[in-house]
């Protein structure tokens, strides 16, 4: 049943806390509101990594789909998931779905604002490009403690980064194309300080990964390096003014993985903002 | 270009990077490589930490035992030790990695020239694994064995890189075998290349109680005699001594239990917040609570042996039924004690503290008791009343932390219920909870000593022990005294029954 207003919400949250068996209310457990900004092409991935995440950290998740060509309206439905917590009990974490249709699309924060588990950090997940200086981002910007972006889903890299660079003062924020690059960094600093005056950086892997990590280079070694760029879906080599970086040991993290990561982040991350910087100068 | 690891200062790109500081390489010898707690423990914890590549880059396991052993089939036989105990899923390539760098040496520990074999096989692996002479001496062998140890090791320890040694509890059977053995240890190692371990530091929801009571403002101000009517702290186990008669007829639960991970409880409950999480800080205030604690009367001491009962609906022997126990034994497998940590903060506040075998199950709590409201302004109706507030540290199972609060029921009138608010850490963190010693022995590695017990401690909680045991020798216990299966002997109760109190029960 589609639920068309905030209390309608509350409301069966409240009813679906109660074990249908028992009668009993299930234990609620939150770390967190995760507050997910997703259009419609993005839906899809979006709810495999929620999937993954549900279990990881316990939280309410408002998932908020905009359809600004659509009709005015607020469409929602809230459900709660139990999972034990290998003791015999169980806990429950809730997920609200709002689809924004219409004028609502531009003002996402009246609905999420009253959604907010009180006193807990907020965070943003933002899939695509954001609409910098366009009202609904701006709004979402200003209620939340972290925004998590993946500038591996931005076109036309470098340029979005300087804008992005211009928000680290109002929001901390995440990347999820800078935490895949997190286990290639340790390898790129154990090769110190033989890279100390390094060049040349070629990077086999995203256009984002590439531009961070010349980016990092840059800022961390206080010089230009010059970047160059293999394009692949995966970060799969370094090179070094030419001689191949070592490959980092462990698995590649799946998505859920390195959302969970920074989910689990709450302060500022200078290196990543200076990296950045660099990367759209 | 070169691959080094130093020096890490200078390095711009280490900053942010969040990187834990890598262990030196190190070779790991653990003397007792045929018993329980390596197969149980030990591997499995360092298969987890290669897992995540925590262990040291270039790392070797040197396993020492009587038996007769190849390298090959110690390595085997861990590795099924690893898919039976260990917490992660078992992966061929992180296994190959470990027992890449395994050796056995059969030897007696009495026996010279075995450790002569030790140290052949730990510079072959300084040659091949590049382990830099960095020797990690773990002891999970019978007390009496520790003291040749330490000389054998201490005399042929390597001039190349550093040497720490692990000692397993029980350290010492009283205050003056713990002395004698600290003093030779101290013989041919420093302070800071001691680890006495208790794993119990190691769990995490212990190492939680310092987070709760130091990183939270709003529980430190009422951690005291002000506003805490008294401490109730539970170890409790629903096993029986599981085949360990040897050990156990001559330790009993005082020394099994009591002497190590229970006073260990009460210090961190009862310690000053340190000036920081160095090991000396953090030492100095626990070692002031163990100095402060009163040694309790008879009358404040209760020891109970378990007899035939029912655990879990199954019947189970009594203890002097059990295979290698003396049919008139009088070891103790259940110790409860009044404390009295004399200082500022906890004058007159009772720590009830108890700790035994075969009880109704297993359960490690610290239970704070506070004062009850001064005067309810409600007209109270019903038998429970207004209870008062009890925040429990939940150290295992059910890890986590919950606090006893009263509620109004919904209807007319104002009927009170105590509720619980609950924080489970499996709830709130769903990452798997690491082991102990996976913990101990990372920190072992790092050199760092702030979650072992040092030796001023052991001689403290020694001190009390022998105290306590001192009036046992007067008398003649009537046991069996408790059923198994149950919360101990009816004496236990009337400890807290006295001073108008309970015993909490779940």
């Amino acid at each position: 049943m589609a639920l068309g207003t905030i209390s309608e919400i509350d409301r069966e949250l409240a009813r679906r806390r109660i074990d249908p068996g028992s009668g009993e209310p299930i234990q609620r457990t939150s770390v967190m509101t995760h507050v997910a900004w997703v259009p419609t092409q993005w839906v899809e991935a979006a709810e495999d990594v929620l999937t993954g995440l549900a279990d990881r950290h316990p939280s309410r998740t408002i998932v908020l789909v905009p359809d600004p060509d659509a009709e005015d309206g607020l469409e929602a439905n809230a459900e709660v998931t139990s999972y034990p917590t290998g003791q015999g009990r169980m806990v429950c974490v809730e997920t609200i779905r709002v689809r924004l249709s219409g004028s609502r699309a531009e003002v996402p924060a009246s609905v999420v604002q009253p959604l907010l588990l009180p006193d807990l950090p907020v965070f943003l997940r933002w899939r695509g490009l954001p609409p910098f200086g366009e009202r609904p981002f701006e709004e979402l910007v200003d209620v939340v403690d972290r925004l998590i972006v993946d500038s591996t889903e931005w076109p036309d890299l470098p340029a979005p980064y300087a804008q992005l660079a211009e928000i680290f003062d109002r929001v901390v924020v995440s990347d999820i194309a800078w935490a895949r690059t997190s286990r290639w960094r340790p390898q790129l600093a154990s090769l110190w300080p033989g890279i100390e005056d390094v060049q040349t950086i070629q990077v086999t892997g995203t256009e984002a990964q590439a531009n961070l990590l010349a980016g990092w280079l840059r800022s961390r070694l206080g010089h230009e390096v010059a970047l160059g760029h293999e394009p692949s879906d995966r970060l799969a080599g370094v090179k070094v003014d030419g001689q191949p970086a070592p490959f980092p040991p462990g698995d590649r993290p799946d998505p859920a993985d390195l959302l969970s990561d920074e989910l689990d982040r709450v302060t500022r991350d200078r290196v990543y903002e200076e990296a950045v910087r660099a990367a759209a100068a | 270009m070169t691959e080094t690891a130093e020096p890490q200062q200078e390095n711009p790109l280490l900053e942010g990077l969040g990187l834990r500081r890598a262990p030196d390489p190190c070779a790991l010898v653990i003397f007792g490589a045929s018993g329980d707690l390596t197969r149980r423990k030990l591997f499995p914890a360092l298969y987890s930490l290669a897992m995540r590549h925590m262990l040291p880059e270039r790392f070797a396991v040197v396993g020492v035992a009587r038996s007769e052993e190849t390298d090959d089939e110690f390595r085997e036989r861990m590795k099924e030790a690893v898919q039976e105990f260990g917490r992660d899923q078992f992966k061929e390539d992180v296994w190959d990695w470990l027992a890449e760098g395994m050796r056995y040496v059969s030897t007696d520990f009495a026996d010279e020239g075995g450790e002569d074999r030790v140290v052949e096989a730990l510079n072959e692996l300084d040659e091949q694994r590049g382990t830099a002479g960095n020797r990690v001496y773990y002891l999970a062998v019978p007390p009496d064995a520790i003291a040749t140890l330490i000389q054998e090791i201490g005399e042929r320890r390597s001039t190349e890189g550093w040497t720490r040694v692990i000692v397993e509890k029980p350290f010492g059977r009283d205050l003056t075998s713990a002395q004698a053995l600290n003093v030779e240890i101290g013989r041919h190692f420093d302070e800071s290349e001691i680890f006495r371990i208790d794993h119990y530091l190691g769990k995490e929801t212990v190492q939680n109680l310092l987070a709760l009571r130091f990183a939270n403002g709003i529980f430190e101000p009422i951690w005291n005699r002000q506003f805490v009517d008294h401490v109730q702290i539970t170890v409790a186990e629903s096993i029986g001594i599981e085949g360990r008669s040897g050990f156990y007829e001559q330790a009993g639960a005082i020394r099994d239990v009591f002497q190590n991970h229970l006073l260990q409880l009460v210090a961190l409950t009862a310690m000053e917040p340190p000036i920081d999480f160095t090991a000396d800080s953090v030492r100095n205030e626990k070692v002031k609570v163990l100095r402060a604690l009163h040694t309790p009367g008879p009358k404040h001491v209760v020891r109970g042996q378990y007899g035939r009962g029912f655990v879990e609906g199954v019947e189970v022997p009594g203890y002097r039924e059990e295979e290698g126990v003396a049919p008139d034994s009088l070891t103790e497998t259940y110790v409860a004690a009044k404390l009295y940590v004399d200082n500022w903060r906890w004058a007159d506040t009772p720590f009830y503290v108890r700790a035994g075998k075969r009880l109704a199950r297993r359960e490690t709590t610290i239970a704070i008791e506070f004062k009850r409201a001064p005067h309810p302004p409600f007209e109270i109706t019903d038998d429970e009343g207004l209870r008062p507030n009890v925040l429990v540290c939940h150290i295992q199972p059910d890890e986590g932390v919950s606090l006893e609060f009263a509620a109004k029921m919904p209807g007319q009138g104002m009927t009170l219920r105590t509720v619980h608010m609950d924080f489970l850490y499996g709830g709130a963190f769903r990452t798997g909870i690491p082991e102990a010693y996976e913990r101990l022995l990372l920190d072992c590695f790092l050199g760092d000593t702030t979650l072992f017990t040092r030796a001023d401690e052991v001689e403290e909680q020694w001190s009390l022990v022998d105290a306590m045991v001192a009036f046992w020798k007067r008398d003649k216990p009537t046991f069996p005294n408790y059923a198994a299966g149950t919360w101990g002997p009816a004496a236990a109760d009337d400890l807290t029954r006295r001073d108008g109190r309970t015993w909490r029960r779940r």
